[in-house]
């Protein structure tokens, strides 16, 4: 392996280019981070001042806050988890009938979820809006997850239908034979095959919801039933003579750190659902 | 104790295929096709890829419906019934062992599912891991084994399942010659001469002679012929028998009067006169016996002959009459 020509690059080179892009892709998180716990004299004092100024303030001024932060976590905690359950409860058997057909329909419907995939949601939170009106949905943080499943639908279909179409047909058919039903078919042989499938689908829609701003910011307006993304912008815009930087990376910080938790926790099964059918067999 | 675990919980009987007829997307994959296997008894479905013969097997097995014809199991029209109540068992070229569990709890997961008791299903189990010679391997994923261990699985899967039927998709054909040759009295122990039927899709004709009590012959979705292994080697009923049975191909001789002369080329046989004058093309020496291409007036001949006999560059073949097959040139057909 170590003499591959794919890993003979000179160490220096390589290390730089990695060094580069951990710089770029972390850079602006670390200076949240670093934000978070400076005062806010500190900061304005740039670099010269690093010996002194450390503080926790902005983290418990967040946390103590009426609504306190954790209440914004909780709410985006319950609105992530229903709509990934909503979602993968509805998307993964309608993925398994579209995996099964091999018709025209199939690449009807194919081709309309693709579509229904690539809308830019923005363009639709005014409708939104207005079904949420008229159907008394506004300010109920369940009914959020409505919006979030439906427009995760057709992108969590998709991949999971891939998965079902690339397990061998032969291993269904065999416990067809054996006399298992649809459902147990599904529960004992194909799900934990496609486990790797099913997490990292459901992530995205966790990620989504997570970080959804527009229909969160419309929806509900009552500050106890604000999701992460709205009360951010809150936090941001809370005073009027200054902009809260500490306090607003501290709340940056904390709602990052359930999603790193849970990126850390399925890691495996990420990796191996984004490489899931680049080799078979 | 084979008997005991090859048969079934309901009484067995014989598998009957009547006037099969199968059609995909416009083109005619089998067209009836009259078939009979009885208890105990290996048909071999022979035939090239693509001759419907796997077709025959997931038609049977309820995975795909017939157009036309019925499927009768021990006298019940079984053609409507759904795979799973069908009490066929099959094992998959691919052998389709379930990735994800161990080979144990492969061979538990049906009986589980179907609400055998929990101390029996390990009762059989352990009885067909023992009978196969799997108990090391029982905690090993289907990944960790072998070629030759993942089929023995599927089949302990397959008795398990106590089919009245045995169905079995080219199963030798992912492993290497000599562990086919292995394999195939084992095979013939376990599953013959119970009370199922079993019936064996291959496209490798020493495979099926090996194997089968008789063998059916297809091509193009049509029964060419069904008998036993020594019924088709010797009396051939058209050409494409007479080509797919016997290695080396039959030679086949245009005689000028709208037939053809088939004549095998283990049935060659050099002589002092008479016969045709040959040339030496190729020779190639198996030690037992050596195999030749010679030139005739005809067209080139294969011949096989003992590998003891020292052969001329040139010299005369014949053959007895009892040895040629006649067929007529336009149908194939023997005359």
């Amino acid at each position: 392996m170590s003499s591959s020509p794919l890993r003979q690059r000179p160490a220096l080179l390589r290390i730089s280019m990695v060094a580069l892009l951990m710089l770029w892709s972390l850079a602006p998180m670390l200076w949240q981070l670093y934000t978070s716990l400076r005062t806010p004299e500190s900061l304005l004092a740039g670099l010269a001042g690093l010996g002194g100024g450390w503080t926790l303030a902005n983290y418990s001024a967040v946390l103590q806050a009426d609504p306190p932060f954790g209440v914004y976590l909780l709410n985006s905690t319950v609105v992530g988890a229903l709509s990934t359950l909503l979602t993968l409860a509805l998307a993964i058997p309608c993925a398994y009938a579209l995996s099964r057909r091999s018709d025209l329909l199939k690449l009807v419907i194919g081709g309309g979820l693709l579509a229904a995939a690539v809308f830019p949601y923005v363009l639709l939170f005014l409708a939104l809006l207005q079904v949420a009106r008229q159907l008394g949905l506004a300010n109920n943080l369940l009914a959020l997850c409505l919006p979030y499943a439906g427009l995760s639908l057709p992108l969590a279909v998709l991949l999971l239908q891939a998965a079902f179409a690339d397990l061998p047909v032969e291993l269904e058919e065999n416990a067809l034979l054996e006399g298992f039903s649809l459902g147990q078919r599904l529960r004992w042989i194909l799900l934990p095959l496609i486990g790797p499938a099913v997490v990292s689908t459901g992530l995205l829609v966790f990620l989504f919801s997570w970080n959804e701003f527009p229909i969160a910011l419309t929806w509900l307006s009552r500050s106890e039933l604000l999701t992460l993304a709205p009360a951010m912008a809150r936090i941001a815009g809370s005073s009027v003579f200054t902009v809260p930087h500490g306090a607003f990376a501290a709340a940056t910080v904390l709602g990052g750190v359930p999603l790193l938790a849970l990126l850390l926790i399925f890691q495996r099964q990420i990796v191996a659902g984004l490489t899931q059918g680049a080799i078979k067999g | 104790m084979i008997n005991t675990i090859a048969s079934g919980a309901g009484p067995t009987g014989d598998l009957r295929l009547e006037a099969l007829n199968r059609r995909i997307a416009g083109r005619q994959i089998l067209a009836g096709i009259d078939l009979a296997v009885a208890p105990g008894e290996c048909l071999a479905l022979l035939g090239p890829s693509g001759c419907g013969k796997t077709t025959i097997l997931r038609l049977i097995a309820g995975l795909e419906r017939p157009d036309g014809g019925r499927i009768l199991l021990a006298g019940r029209d079984i053609t409507a019934l759904s795979p799973g109540r069908r009490q066929v068992a099959m094992v998959f070229q691919s052998y389709a062992l379930y990735p994800h569990l161990s080979v144990e709890r492969n061979l538990l997961l049906g009986m589980e599912l179907r609400g055998v008791p929990r101390q029996r299903r390990q009762q059989e189990a352990d009885r067909v891991l023992s009978m196969l010679q799997l108990e090391s391997f029982r905690s090993r994923r289907p990944s960790e084994l072998s070629g030759g261990q993942r089929q023995r699985v599927a089949l302990a899967r397959a008795l398990l399942r106590r089919p009245q039927v045995f169905l079995l998709d080219e199963p030798m054909s992912n492993l290497d010659a000599q562990l086919r040759e292995e394999l195939r009295p084992q095979l013939r122990a376990i599953l013959c001469g119970g009370e199922a039927p079993v019936v064996y899709v291959t496209h490798d004709q020493k495979e099926a002679m090996g194997i089968a009590d008789r063998i059916a012959v297809l091509q193009n979705g049509r029964l060419q012929q069904c008998g036993t292994p020594q019924e088709l080697y010797a009396s051939p009923a058209n050409l494409v028998v007479a080509s797919f049975i016997g290695r080396p191909q039959i030679n086949l001789l245009d005689r000028g009067d709208g037939s053809l002369l088939g004549i095998r080329p283990e049935h060659l046989q050099a002589v002092e006169e008479g016969g045709v004058a040959v040339r030496v093309l190729s020779r190639e020496w198996h030690g037992a016996s050596q195999q030749l291409t010679v030139a005739s007036p005809h067209g080139d001949l294969r011949w096989i002959t003992s590998g003891a006999e020292p052969i001329n560059d040139q010299l005369r073949l014949g053959w007895q009459l009892q040895h040629e097959h006649r067929f007529d040139l336009d149908t194939g057909l023997r005359c």
